[in-house]
């Protein structure tokens, strides 16, 4: 009997949607200010906007406080979104809200920080973490000839992404450089201003002995670039993640020797595509990847707009 | 007096340079190189940011008011002078159609942006009676919004030589970031000292009925210190997004908390009416080679944290005591 409630329901969701009113998407970001979930905000309207017939989508700013992030899904719900789209402030603690959306039966998908474990009615649009930081170690365990010393910048301490690039920087250093040592690992907090102030204490205290700085983003290392040319070391090779524009461009003059495009227009357009998707009833994987690419200056051209 | 309590009365005066000076002496037994002059350098320039903001809120917290809203205007202040400093042949321009204008237009908007920002929370203070508190939260979450909403979210990067110059620039050996802090305070120290400006924030701060019935015009006093503290916290943007080579809307997030920790390690007192730029100025210190040090040692990120907050609240303790005992 439920069973053939639920899918009455479902067909009469999905023929409201066939007659033309949009998907409503609420959208709750974890930080307005950081630089990638901006351009990636960037690609959920661009994507929002070619179907505008089809999706209607609000966004809200959770300012890095999983309590409001909590506060902004319930509103929604309220508001009746047909799907939820959340850039988690904390994965560890996404459980209640997933429950509560989809028990109200709309759809809900994480975006650029995975959560795992998803029941059903959640789904997930990101890029695998530990292959940026893979990605990473390849690049500079070649270009060190397998020997060297390296420090790495991480991002917040809690964050997934800081976490899991870290450890497939580690990963990739145990299985094939062991003649690569780890100096230390600090965070800079995701920051370009903290980047510097690491990297200007890190060569102060380390001198001749380090050879390259591996970051777990390209704001961190465009602030380790700025402090490395003060101190006149352009010996010491930096790497980063993301591909921010400023990034490209210090790529470009030589100054940045690579960094890892991390897709975020693609992963909040896929996001966008996949809360519609879900929301109208069509079959959609629980899991999309979007690839990581290594940017180095030789495929350069590639990535600048 | 006894001998015993001219030493102890040294004490309450200058334990705080004490403080400084041992801390000095430990990390330069702990780390090679810390005292290296490159090091040292590094050590005032990391300072001059949170230094330049804790002169404004040193006269602030003497008045017994207190601003929050310092961070979101150091971001604002940057966002906005940024993107009158951008060199003419980077392609994602904030105006394309401007040509590159010189380095005196990014100064005056830093300086500009700040002071409007300190007048809001001034007048918010002395005409609406709303506590300090309440006045510069608001304006630490409006500006903060301003600041994205001005530049998108966006970091505003690339800008010309002579912007740079400001962050990244030295003049006979010493950063320019730092000449400039240094500048500042003394004009700070001036200002605080040697007029009747200054002697009025220590009235006001003292007992402000008192202040008035003596003829103080508090209400315009309060917006002119709380213009001032706007004012240093814009130079504080245009300094970091100098040295940066950017302005961020997120740039300088905590940064009221740095500067109001400095301003209280060294001395200014929360209950009003007293306070230094000298206090100020070592206090900005004490954390940055507190900073500094735990990096060259090594010593990990969670640490850090819990570290500077106990010699936060060590130091206020110490003040305290210092304090009742002149009662």
């Amino acid at each position: 009997m439920r069973k053939i409630l639920l899918s009455g329901v479902a067909l009469l969701m999905a023929s409201t949607f066939a007659l033309g009113a949009p998907v409503k998407v609420g959208v709750s970001i974890a930080n307005f200010d950081d630089t990638f979930l901006t351009y990636m905000m960037d690609g959920m309207k661009a994507y929002a906007k070619a179907h505008s017939s089809e999706v209607e989508i609000t966004f809200t700013d959770a300012k890095e406080d999983m309590a409001k992030q909590m506060d902004q899904v319930e509103n929604f719900l309220v508001q009746k979104k047909d799907a939820i789209i959340i850039v988690p402030v904390d994965t560890s603690a996404t459980g209640p809200m997933t429950s509560s959306i989809i028990a109200k039966g709309a759809k809900v998908v994480y975006v650029n920080r995975n959560p795992g474990n998803l029941p059903k009615g959640a789904y997930y649009v990101g890029s695998e973490e530990l292959v940026a930081g893979r990605l990473q170690m390849d690049f500079l365990g070649e270009k060190l000839g397998g020997k060297g010393n390296v420090a790495i910048l991480m991002g917040k301490l809690d964050n997934e992404g800081a976490l899991k690039r870290t450890a497939g920087n580690e990963e990739v250093l145990k299985k094939k450089y062991p003649n690569i040592k780890v100096l230390d690992k600090q965070t800079g907090l995701w920051q370009r201003s903290e980047g510097m102030q690491k990297t200007e204490d890190w060569v102060n205290r380390f001198g001749k002995d380090i050879n390259a700085i591996l970051c777990n983003n390209d704001d961190m290392a465009l602030g380790a670039i700025q402090a490395l040319k003060d101190k006149k070391r352009t010996d010491i090779i930096v790497v980063g993640v993301d591909a921010t524009p400023d990034a490209l461009t210090s790529l470009s003059k030589g100054e940045l020797a690579a960094t890892v495009f991390q897709d975020a227009a693609g992963q909040g357009g896929g996001g966008v595509e996949v809360a519609m998707k879900a929301a109208k009833g069509d079959k959609v994987a629980a899991e999309t990847w979007i690839p990581f690419k290594l940017v180095t200056p030789a495929n350069l051209t590639q990535f600048k707009k | 007096m006894s001998g015993q309590m001219k030493f102890k009365q040294f004490l309450g005066k200058y334990g705080i340079y004490l403080v400084l000076v041992a801390m000095v002496f430990a990390m330069s037994l702990m780390s090679p190189v810390f005292l290296s002059q490159d090091n040292l350098l590094n050590i005032v320039r990391q300072v001059s940011v949170i230094g330049l903001i804790s002169l404004g809120v040193t006269l602030v917290i003497i008045s017994k008011g207190i601003d929050l809203s310092s961070g979101s205007t150091l971001a604002l202040a940057a966002v906005m002078a940024a993107s009158f400093g951008q060199a003419g042949d980077w392609a994602a321009k904030m105006y394309p159609g401007i040509p590159e204008l010189p380095v005196i237009v990014p100064i005056l908007v830093a300086m500009l942006v700040g002071t409007v920002v300190g007048t809001v929370n001034g007048a918010l203070v002395a005409k609406t009676g709303i506590p300090a508190f309440i006045a510069t939260l608001g304006t630490y979450v409006s500006v903060r919004g301003l600041a994205l909403l001005y530049a998108d979210g966006r970091p505003v990067s690339t800008l010309t030589a002579s912007y740079q110059y400001i962050g990244q620039g030295y003049i006979l050996g010493i950063p320019l970031p730092v000449l400039l802090f240094a500048l500042m305070a003394l004009i700070t120290w001036v200002m605080l000292n040697h007029t009747k400006f200054g002697k009025n924030i220590y009235a006001i701060g003292g007992n402000i009925v008192a202040a008035e019935v003596s003829g103080v015009n508090v209400q315009r006093n309060l917006i002119k210190i709380y213009m001032y503290a706007g004012m240093l916290a814009g130079l504080a943007g245009l300094v970091l997004s100098a040295r940066l080579n950017t302005g961020q809307p997120g740039m300088g997030v905590a940064y009221e908390l740095d500067a109001i920790a400095a301003t209280t390690i060294g001395g200014t007192s929360h209950s009003g009416g007293i306070g230094t730029i000298q206090g100020a100025v070592v206090g900005a210190l004490i954390l940055g080679v507190l900073n500094n040090g735990l990096n060259l040692m090594g010593v990990s990120a969670y640490w850090q944290q819990i570290i500077k907050g106990a010699i936060i609240v060590t130091a206020v303790v110490i003040d305290m005591r210092k304090n009742a005992k002149k009662k």
